[in-house]
């Protein structure tokens, strides 16, 4: 079995016992839900390195985010969307796909939940109403293939379809896309995640790529500020990227794995790493899942001018 | 001169008393009031005096309590500090008042402390001292005690001499652990330099303080145990690298040795030979042991590997090439080639051992040798009697040419020749005899068979004296026939004049004298000329000829690529007549011809190397040109059932009987290009669905979970 170096981060004990689906960062601590094929969502406190509770659901989890501290949501391949309420350990259904739930988000900005199913719909829930016997379901938005991923920004939704389609909605008119695109990447999009800048987005692809696109078409022409992002893949490396100077800031040594996932910490100063097979070359054996959380050096993930030479890896 | 103060107290007293009285007086106090306000007075002045002496007592008592408290404490502080109390209260001693004796005692009692504190702060200052080097001992990290327990009991110059030795034990302890780890690090350096290693990188594993020469450095027994350990670790690897380099040493010398090398190549790696016997702490310099330089050494060592082995495979072919000279002088059967071509690609490879190889080659020469030399006698006589039955073949043609009597150039010549033939020839029976009885001999005491070029001699002798034989009847025969067709123009002129010269051969005769012809003849009939023999006596001789043939062809191993015998012989006229080119009628044509003339293309098998090669050889031979047309047609047809069908060329060609040269039928397969067109038309025909890694993760485990799929 291979060791993870020592600058790996820390390990997170307990860690899920197939693989992770995604992990998310609290927008309010340093708690980290984590979403896995064994069928649960997992809340630690980094900090406590501490299993804080532990939500078994009907099948694989495909995805989690968080409301607050105290609440969460998660969906998965028994095609429910649920609430999760850490505290008092209960959960709620707020309603159902036709197909198994890939991805989940919270717009804080519409105070709505929004989920992305392989049954090619995108769907809007009010939580508030979950505990009543009201609809919670808002709205239903057919997609052309099924959603395999999907990013809020603002008012903004990207919604990464298969077939490499990319819907951009404006949350406040959902009758239809703002913009109908597809993936400038040849292969299948793998992952959509929008710059918290809220000017664009990037898309990542199987083959290993990320394109990076803004939603004002004016704006591409303008000077472009992708900001520093982090990438994690199959190989089983994070980079740290500089958009505007496009270069490899950092390369952190090879983790165990595949990266199936990545969250940075609300200041930016923690990073979460998923270390889980993919599945990418269907089933076969692997190291057992890990979660390590790092510290982000300021040097790491600071943009470097060309004058600067790398730093060691 | 004052008056007394008490006199004037008293004075006053009385007074004050007189004027009482006279208050009194004036008053008119009676008696017993008087009475009771004096005894009231009396008694208040009791009672001041009372309270006065009790102060002045219970100050008595105080100042005693002074004194011995501060006795006390100088005691205390005396034993505390081991020294004798200067001052010893003796109750018979009378100092004076004990206002003096605590005057005294005090500033003794404050010297006693001052000196206290200072005996206090020395032992503070060393305890401080070996607090700070035990640490260092310790190592860093360990849990260092913020304030050095001081036994207030005891704070003799006794306990501090003990507390100083301790300290100085403690410092001798810290030096010499300082100077072990310095000589380990200087050992270790030098390992580390020999071996090629990081010194630094080494020292900070065993511990980083190490690697700082200025900062503070571990010097705890668990540092210094990994450390002796380090160079301990690093010895046993540099006495490891220096035993493989001096096997590696000693081998080159070896090789050196075996293969001559010149001595500019050998200076090189003097330095590395040099060491060959060199013990461990000899070996100093710098990477003499890293692990590049070993390589470099071993490539060296792998490179005169090579070397001595393409020599070695040099000499095993020219010694298999001596051993095939030797054997072919004498008419010995060599090594089959195969078995040799195996043995050089398995010393190639290394499977066999070049040594052992030449080793069995040299005894098999000397064994050949030894052979050889008992064939010596009988070769020399076989070889004349070959060079007997040529000449013997020859006179049989002069004979028959009837040209032979006349005068012409060289004619004196040949006449001279026929007569030595003639006379050879009658020796010849006495030569076969003779040469039979010592083969017979000869094998009797080697008791193996005398072969020539493979086959048995005697057979050979046997087979040319039924020849002989033979041919005694054909000529008698022909005598009596030539007697009878005399007798008969006899007959014939008597009966009817006269008839043509009975030298004139008829056509016939030709005919069976060709057939019987001499031994070199017969070794040039084809087997389709062999067939045109006359009936049946001769038949059997056809068979046997064709055998003999094959014998006696190989035997004399005579044929060359033109298919001329190596003994010039001339072909007989009539020979000539029949074009060997031209394919006889009821000459089978079998596949085996047909294959083996396609084997002309190939030279290899020209020489002829076993018998049934050779028959098909001499047939192959016989009908040149029928061979390229054939091939050519055999050539054509592998070329169109490759472009038809490239799997089934194997099959189409005829199997030949001989090892075949015939170029393998091209084993085609598809590439791979032609996979990709196939594939490339595929989604035209149906939809290629694209599936997340998380659709087909889910998709394996509800087949997993399904209980329908065992």
């Amino acid at each position: 079995m291979s060791q993870p170096p020592p600058s790996a981060g820390r390990e997170l004990a307990n860690p899920p016992s197939d693989g992770i689906s995604n992990l998310r960062f609290s927008n309010t601590s340093d708690h980290l839900l984590v979403s896995s094929w064994d069928k649960r969502v997992r809340l630690y406190d980094v900090s406590t390195n501490s299993l804080k509770g532990e939500f078994l659901h009907g099948g694989a989890v495909l995805d989690c985010c968080f409301h607050d501290d105290s609440s969460g949501f998660s969906v998965g391949s028994d095609n429910k969307v649920r609430r999760i309420v850490f505290n008092v350990g209960k959960e709620d259904v707020l309603g159902m796909h036709e197909k198994p739930v890939r991805c989940v988000e919270y717009s804080y900005a519409a105070g709505q939940v929004i989920t992305g199913s392989w049954d090619k719909t995108v769907k809007c829930w009010d939580p508030r109403g979950a505990s009543g016997p009201e609809r919670t379901q808002v709205g239903t938005y057919l997609q052309p293939e099924r959603v395999y991923s999907l990013s809020l920004v603002g008012n903004r939704l990207v919604v990464a379809t298969a077939g490499r389609h990319v819907n951009i909605y404006d949350l406040r008119n959902m009758s239809q896309p703002e913009q109908r695109r597809e993936s400038s990447l040849k292969y299948q999009t793998r992952c959509v995640r929008s710059y918290p800048n809220g000017t664009g987005y990037a898309l990542s692809s199987v083959e290993g790529r990320v394109a990076m696109e803004f939603f004002d078409l004016s704006e591409a022409a303008q000077a472009k500020n992708y900001g520093t992002f982090a990438t994690g893949g199959c190989d089983g490396f994070v980079n740290i990227w500089d958009g505007n100077n496009k270069k490899r800031l950092y390369q952190y040594s090879k983790y165990p794995s595949s990266i199936a996932a990545l969250s940075f910490s609300r200041d930016g100063q923690l990073l979460a790493v998923a270390s889980s097979y993919t599945f990418e070359e269907g089933e076969k054996s692997h190291e057992p899942e890990a979660i390590f959380v790092r510290n982000v050096n300021e040097i790491e993930v600071k943009p470097k001018p060309k004058a600067y030479p790398n730093p060691a890896a | 001169m004052a008056k007394d103060p008490i006199l004037q107290v008293e004075t006053t007293c009385g007074s004050l008393l007189y004027k009482n009285q006279i208050i009194w007086d004036e008053v008119g106090e009676t008696e017993t009031d008087r009475d009771k306000m004096l005894l009231e007075l009396e008694r208040e002045c009791l009672e001041v005096y009372r309270r006065k002496v009790d102060k002045a007592n219970r100050c008595r008592a105080q100042l005693r309590q002074a004194i011995a408290d501060a006795e006390a404490e100088l005691a205390s502080i005396c034993s505390a500090m081991g020294e004798r109390p200067v001052h010893i209260r003796q109750s018979d001693q009378s100092v004076g008042s004990l206002k003096l004796e605590l005057g005294k005692i005090l500033p003794e009692l404050e010297e006693m402390q001052k000196r206290k504190i200072e005996r206090r702060n020395q032992f503070l200052l060393v305890l401080e001292e070996v607090e700070n080097i035990t640490n260092d001992i310790k190592g860093q990290g360990e849990h260092v005690l913020s304030k050095p327990p001081i036994d207030e009991t005891d704070l003799s110059m006794r306990k501090l001499e003990e507390l100083n030795c301790h300290l100085q034990a403690l410092q001798k302890e810290k030096s010499d652990r300082v100077e072990t780890i310095r000589k380990h690090l200087c050992t270790l350096y030098s390992h580390c330099s020999v071996l090629g290693m990081d010194f630094n990188e080494v020292v900070r594993q065993v511990n980083p303080t190490l690697t700082d020469p200025e900062g503070p450095r571990s010097l705890s027994d668990h540092t210094i145990d990994n450390l002796d350990a380090a160079v301990q670790k690093l010895r046993e690897v540099k006495i490891q690298r220096m035993q493989k380099l001096q096997d590696l040493a000693t081998t080159m010398l070896e090789l050196w040795n075996l293969m001559d090398t010149p001595i500019e190549e050998q200076q090189e790696y003097q330095h590395i030979t040099c060491n060959i016997a060199a013990s461990e702490h000899e070996i100093t310099q710098a990477n003499s042991l890293s692990e590049d330089f070993i390589k470099y050494v071993e490539a060296e060592v792998v490179r005169l590997g090579e070397v001595k082995a393409s020599k070695m495979k040099e000499l095993v072919v020219k010694k298999r090439s001596e051993l095939e000279e030797i054997c072919r002088k004498t008419h010995m059967l060599p090594v089959s080639d195969s078995a040799m071509d195996q043995t050089i690609v398995a010393i190639e490879s290394g499977i066999v051992d070049a040594t052992l190889v030449l080793e069995h080659l040299e005894q098999h020469i000397s064994k050949v040798k030894e052979e050889a030399l008992s064939r010596k006698e009988i070769l020399e006589k076989v070889e004349k009697w070959l060079s007997a039955c040529d000449e013997e073949s020859w006179l049989e043609e002069y004979n028959r040419d009837d040209n032979r009597y006349n005068a012409g150039r060289g004619a004196h010549l040949t006449l001279k020749r026929a007569e030595k033939a003639r006379n050879l020839v009658n020796k010849l029976p006495v030569m076969v005899e003779a040469l039979a009885s010592k083969t017979i001999v000869w094998e009797r005491e080697k008791g193996i068979e005398f072969l020539y070029d493979g086959i048995r001699l005697l057979s050979m002798l046997e087979e040319y004296n039924l020849l002989r034989q033979e041919r005694e009847e054909e000529h008698r025969r022909q005598r009596d026939h030539k007697k009878l067709q005399g007798q008969l123009i006899a007959e014939q002129e008597a009966l009817y004049g006269s008839k043509p010269s009975p030298s004139k051969p008829l056509g016939g005769k030709k005919a069976p004298r060709m057939s019987t012809g001499g031994t070199a003849t017969n070794r040039r009939l084809s087997l389709g000329a062999g067939m045109h023999q006359t009936p049946k006596p001769n038949k059997k001789a056809d068979q046997r000829q064709v055998q003999v043939d094959g014998a006696l062809s190989t035997g004399r191993r005579g044929l060359d690529v033109a298919g001329l015998p190596s003994r010039k012989q001339s072909m007989n006229p009539c020979e000539q007549l029949q074009s060997p080119l031209v394919r006889k009628p009821f000459s089978p044509i079998s596949t085996t011809v047909v294959a083996s003339k396609a084997n002309i293309a190939t030279p290899q098998q020209l020489v002829p190397n076993s018998k049934s090669n050779a028959v098909n050889e001499i047939s192959s031979f016989a009908t040149p040109v029928k061979n390229n047309n054939i091939i050519k047609k055999l050539e054509e047809e592998k070329m169109m059932m490759m472009m038809q069908t490239p799997k089934n060329v194997a099959s189409m060609i005829p199997i030949p009987s001989t090892p075949a040269t015939i170029s393998v039928p091209m084993q085609t397969a598809p590439t791979p290009l032609n996979n990709n067109n196939n594939a490339r038309f595929l989604p035209e025909k149906a939809e290629v669905i694209e599936y997340s890694f998380e659709e087909r993760r889910l998709a394996f485990m509800l087949q997993s979970e399904s209980p329908i799929h065992v």
